[in-house]
């Protein structure tokens, strides 16, 4: 019977799910100084810049939204993003290549499909702090002007499940530690960029707007945009959607691209 | 292990591993019994480290079974690493927790947390000498310290089965003896060890019994003493030629029934006690006897040395 379980891949041990984020739940608390101040200091940052900054030479930009009203939660969701991205590959590839951690894992009885989840829920927990970080700070600077801005929080959560998924993909299969950036340049900034957070879709050329609207932030952004001014439409639906679609794709391709590099 | 109703804890048969058309694990047998220390004795890429993946099930098996405490490895695997404690040739050592929490955290994968986890914790720092250092960073240690942590973690869930992959490589000899006391403490509180080593003197000292291995394969096996008895006698004759005179020495050699290897400038012959007068004076050349060890054996099985550093 416990082979069926295991060969099917059922055999699965929720507790070895938190045993995993515990571990990371510990590393954390050892640095959480130096991480929670970049957890909230770049999201700021950019939200000072580009929402007061750049955000004094734009006009309103859809209905009566001013810039900084526009920017703030496009920027809220695209900086749940960056921690998950890199705990799930830096981290990852750190963890698995270096201290060789995961091999030490999977010596003890924990199976692979638990220590992905582990890593991916961590990198979504770590999306989760930055998205509740940076929400306060733009609610205290009145930029959110609905309540329903609170189910940002867990917006902010299945962002980081998606590109913690993404981030281990690209772990399991990247070459070397130094491709490892490859990720942040090539994958992470266009997609920060391009996700309808800093300007809308709509001002793109028409013929890439279907990249941008598949890109796998874009939907978060969009959803974001919708809790925060509490206008919401079918199309936050499908962005939601979406992303919900992305996670699941993401986390079983990387427990399998996991295996086939670990399990030799 | 006089104890003729013990079944073995460990069995491999048939264990073979191939990596597309190599062959790392060319189809061995063999049986570890309970409480024994049991060595895989043999030169890098002889296959020690697959064959322990293999045990330890995170390298899938080619051909052939493992089965530890009754148990099929390839069907319970997850069973098998519940009874297991397992130490890599890297420490795989946990560098963003301290010494404390690398215990507690690797015992929750075996479901022991909480109060028992921390008490198991206190008592192994203590066992392995390293309850001063309980709050340190992992890159404060020394290395042996670190090969210590690396076996309490391993013995933090009082594993029947501890595997190790070549426990004292890279060690000072203090450090290394250290560990090998606490190898006989962890074998004495009743777990089983079955380690891989290249030195042939941390094979003598704690291996009960030993399997050597070259290329795949298992070559002989035994307890210490006896594959020395067997393989290269008891003494060992270094016999180093005058200039010139070799090849006279060795013709002499052989024609007195002696068997004579080659060992670079100089050539050996085994045999018992008796080798020191028999050949205790030989015309153009200098004679001297010492005990003979495992590193002969693998000499003469494999004609390499056994450590090429």
């Amino acid at each position: 019977m416990t082979t069926l379980l295991t060969r099917a891949g059922l055999d699965f041990r929720p507790s070895n799910v938190y045993g995993v984020w515990l571990r990371h739940w510990l590393a954390f608390k050892g640095g959480w100084l130096v991480d929670s101040t970049s957890i909230v200091a770049e999201p700021l940052f950019v939200l000072l810049a580009v929402g007061f900054g750049i955000g004094k030479f734009v006009e309103g930009i859809e209905g009566d939204l001013s810039y900084q009203e526009f920017v703030a939660p496009g920027i809220i969701a695209a900086n749940a993003m960056w921690p998950a991205l890199f705990n799930c590959s830096w981290g990852a590839y750190q963890r698995m290549e270096n201290q060789k951690i995961y091999e030490t894992m999977i010596s003890a009885p924990v199976n692979l499909s638990e220590l992905a989840a582990g890593e991916i829920v961590w990198g979504a927990t770590r999306a989760g702090m930055t998205t509740a970080a940076v929400l306060l700070i733009a609610t205290l600077l009145g930029l959110i002007s609905s309540p329903l801005a609170l189910l940002i929080l867990p917006l902010g959560f299945l962002v980081g499940l998606v590109f913690g998924g993404m981030g281990l993909v690209y772990a399991s299969i990247a070459p070397t530690q130094h491709s490892m950036m490859l990720i942040f340049t090539l994958i992470g900034t266009p997609i920060f960029f391009f996700s309808g957070a800093f300007f809308p879709i709509d001002s793109l050329h028409s013929g890439v707007q279907p990249i941008a609207w598949a890109m796998p932030l874009t939907g978060a952004v969009h959803v974001a945009r919708g809790l925060s001014t509490g206008e919401l439409a079918m199309s936050h639906l499908y962005g939601l959607l979406y992303m919900i679609a992305l996670a699941s794709v993401f986390y079983p391709a990387a427990f399998l691209l996991l295996r086939r590099k670990l399990i030799t | 292990m006089s104890d003729i109703q013990a079944k073995p804890i460990i069995q491999a048969v048939g264990l073979r591993k191939d990596y597309g058309v190599f062959h790392a694990v060319k189809g061995i047998d063999f049986e570890v019994m309970p409480g024994e220390i049991f060595g895989m004795l043999g030169p890098n890429g002889a296959g020690k480290t697959t064959t322990m993946r293999m045990l330890s099930s995170v390298s899938p098996i080619t051909a052939g079974q493992i089965f530890i405490d009754g148990l099929n490895v390839e069907d319970e695997p997850r069973k098998v690493r519940d009874r297991i404690g397992v130490v890599a040739q890297h420490d795989g050592l946990d560098q963003d927790l301290n010494v404390h929490q690398n215990l507690v955290t690797y015992a929750r994968y075996f479901s022991i947390t909480g109060k028992a986890a921390q008490e198991r914790a206190r008592e192994m720092l203590e066992f392995f000498g390293l309850d001063h250092r309980s709050g340190s960073s992992i890159h404060t240690l020394s290395g042996g310290m670190k090969r210590r942590l690396t076996l309490a973690r391993a013995f933090m869930t009082r594993p029947k089965v501890v595997i190790l992959d070549e426990p004292s490589t890279g060690l000072d000899p203090q450090s290394r003896n250290r560990v090998w006391e606490q190898l006989f403490r962890i074998r004495d509180a009743g777990a089983t060890i079955l380690m891989s080593t290249h030195y042939m003197e941390e094979a003598a000292q704690l291996c009960d019994r030993l399997v050597i291995m070259d290329n795949g394969n298992i070559l002989s096996r035994g307890t210490p003493d006896d594959l020395v008895l067997e393989h290269a006698g008891s003494l060992t004759a270094v016999i180093r030629p005058n200039n010139g005179s070799g090849p006279a020495v060795r013709t002499a050699l052989e024609e007195s029934g002696k068997v004579v290897r080659d060992r670079g400038t100089s050539m050996v012959v085994h045999g018992p006690e008796e080798l020191r007068s028999e050949l205790a004076q030989i015309p153009d050349a200098t004679v001297r006897f010492r005990v003979s060890t495992l590193e002969d054996v693998f000499l003469n099985l494999t004609g390499r040395e056994l450590r090429e550093e």
